[in-house]
């Protein structure tokens, strides 16, 4: 579904990616965790190319996306973006949140959208905020509410950027709820994530990002009962 | 007593009723306001295209040829008298052109827009980074999410400024009669000069100001408070 090849990305002097390869397939969860300044997260964005990658190449869907002659526009109608902070668009109601990009994208008729981002509100059980605006919503409704918004673009992959991170402990559970709710489905997700317990039970296979490179890949059980490498384990031992 | 109020009557009387001088007033607002208006209109379509100018960048970050000629505009306009810019436009760029009021309105479109331009940037800046990579992430086009999403968010963060803008503008174009336009400042000083008497004119012509620009403000105010109907701050 996504692979990446020798990724390298530098901010300016910094370089923030060393060479990282790897192979997301179908159906896959893939959890990726780490400490902060890592890494993990300007991986995860450049799947997408919200991170320009400086060299190396990412394939879509059997497509090159890093090719400068790519529409980066249309591969992105088909990968998800759920972020920390949310990024629900202030001035539209919820309603209008989801149907904006499906029909000014012109994949649906407005009419289609409105009943599809209400089906989709309904198994968030957040029907009743359709005509609300972001700012009258609780950051973990508010975060329901930007996963819902990818899902309305029928994505082949949803992409999750320590999505409960910036939330109130009680409200990181409802989150991580309809998470796995979507992975049962069988969507393909890459979540960078500090949620030990979600990665444990939901990854297909976690990867520990430091330095700028995938210092381990393994399935859940082994990763977190054998890790092999001595930052992994330097790195569980504080935060398990 | 009853002589001030006399006195009072009768200056009145001279700088308002007699051979209905009032109409000059109206006429002189009228053309206040008809330069205002479309001026206003100018410099917000001008303000706006500017900035987005100004804030292009390449892909390595680095300052496109439009963001720097959207620079050069600013600096000129901003960095020269407005009484100069009308006359350069009347005398030598629209020299022959008959159509004072015309003139007026590019002038001060122009150099308003060089103003707008910055509340306009400082608006767009304003506006959370996360709301692009949002639209971005959904597939939309950079453009479509300055328009559908940016933009909405930055004007209202503007609002403030740009009617401060406007009632800077609308009071700037009292200079207009440095190229013999009829405005109201203008009817005010001919009719001192024509009956001799200053007080009347010139503080009735204040108080026309004062009062446009109350109803301006709290016109601004109302539009403020509906476009902020989606904030529970």
């Amino acid at each position: 579904m996504i692979t990446v090849k020798n990724l390298h990305k530098s901010f300016g002097k910094i370089e923030v990616l060393r060479g990282i390869d790897y192979h997301v397939k179908k159906g896959e969860k893939i959890v990726i965790i780490g400490p902060s300044g890592s890494g993990k997260s300007t991986f995860l964005r450049c799947m997408n190319l919200l991170e320009e990658p400086t060299s190396g190449e990412i394939w879509f869907d059997g497509k090159l996306i890093t090719d400068p002659k790519a529409n980066i526009n249309k591969v992105r109608e088909h990968m998800g973006m759920v972020f920390q902070n949310f990024n629900l668009f202030n001035n539209l109601t919820i309603i209008d949140n989801i149907t904006l990009a499906p029909t000014k994208l012109k994949l649906m008729e407005k009419e289609e959208a409105r009943q599809n981002a209400e089906n989709l509100l309904k198994r968030v059980n957040l029907l009743e905020k359709a005509n609300a605006y972001p700012s009258q919503l609780s950051g973990g409704q508010r975060q329901r509410i930007a996963i819902v918004r990818s899902l309305a673009m029928n994505p082949k992959v949803m992409l999750f950027d320590e999505p409960t991170s910036a939330l109130d402990p009680e409200m990181v559970g409802e989150v991580l709820d309809v998470m796995k709710e979507l992975a049962d489905d069988g969507m393909t997700m890459v979540v960078v994530t500090h949620e030990m317990g979600f990665a444990r039970e939901v990854g297909s296979k976690v990867l520990f990002v430091d330095e700028g490179t995938i210092m381990e890949e393994n399935t859940p059980k082994e990763f977190f009962e054998n890790p092999s490498n001595p930052r992994l384990k330097e790195f569980l031992s504080k935060v398990l | 007593m009853n002589e001030w109020f006399a006195d009072i009557a009768f200056k009145f009387q001279l700088a308002f009723v007699e051979g209905d001088r009032w109409k000059l007033y109206l006429k002189g607002l009228g053309v206040t306001l008809q330069i205002s208006l479309f001026a206003a209109i100018l410099g917000v379509v001008i303000g706006t295209i500017v900035a987005l100018m100004k804030l292009s960048v390449k892909k390595g970050g680095k300052r496109t040829f439009i963001s720097v000629l959207a620079q050069a505009y600013i600096d000129i306009i901003r960095g020269t008298p407005s009484v100069l810019q009308l006359l350069i436009m009347w005398f030598i760029i629209m020299e022959g052109c008959k159509n004072g009021i015309l003139v007026a309105v590019l002038t001060f479109g122009i150099n308003s827009g060089a103003y707008v331009a910055e509340i306009m940037r400082a608006g767009i800046l304003a506006v959370d980074h996360g709301q692009m990579e949002a639209g971005r992430s959904l597939g939309l086009s950079k453009s479509q999410t300055m328009r559908y999403i940016i933009l909405p968010q930055a004007i209202k963060n503007v609002l403030p400024p740009i009617g401060n803008e406007f009632i800077v503008l609308l009071k700037e174009t009292a200079i207009v009669g440095y190229v013999s336009l009829s405005d109201l400042t203008r009817t005010a000083s001919q009719v001192s000069s024509r009956t001799f008497e200053a007080f009347m004119p010139l503080i009735g012509a204040a108080v026309i100001y004062f009062i446009i620009i109350k109803i301006l403000s709290k016109l601004i105010e109302l539009l403020e408070r509906r476009l902020r109907k989606g904030d529970h701050r």
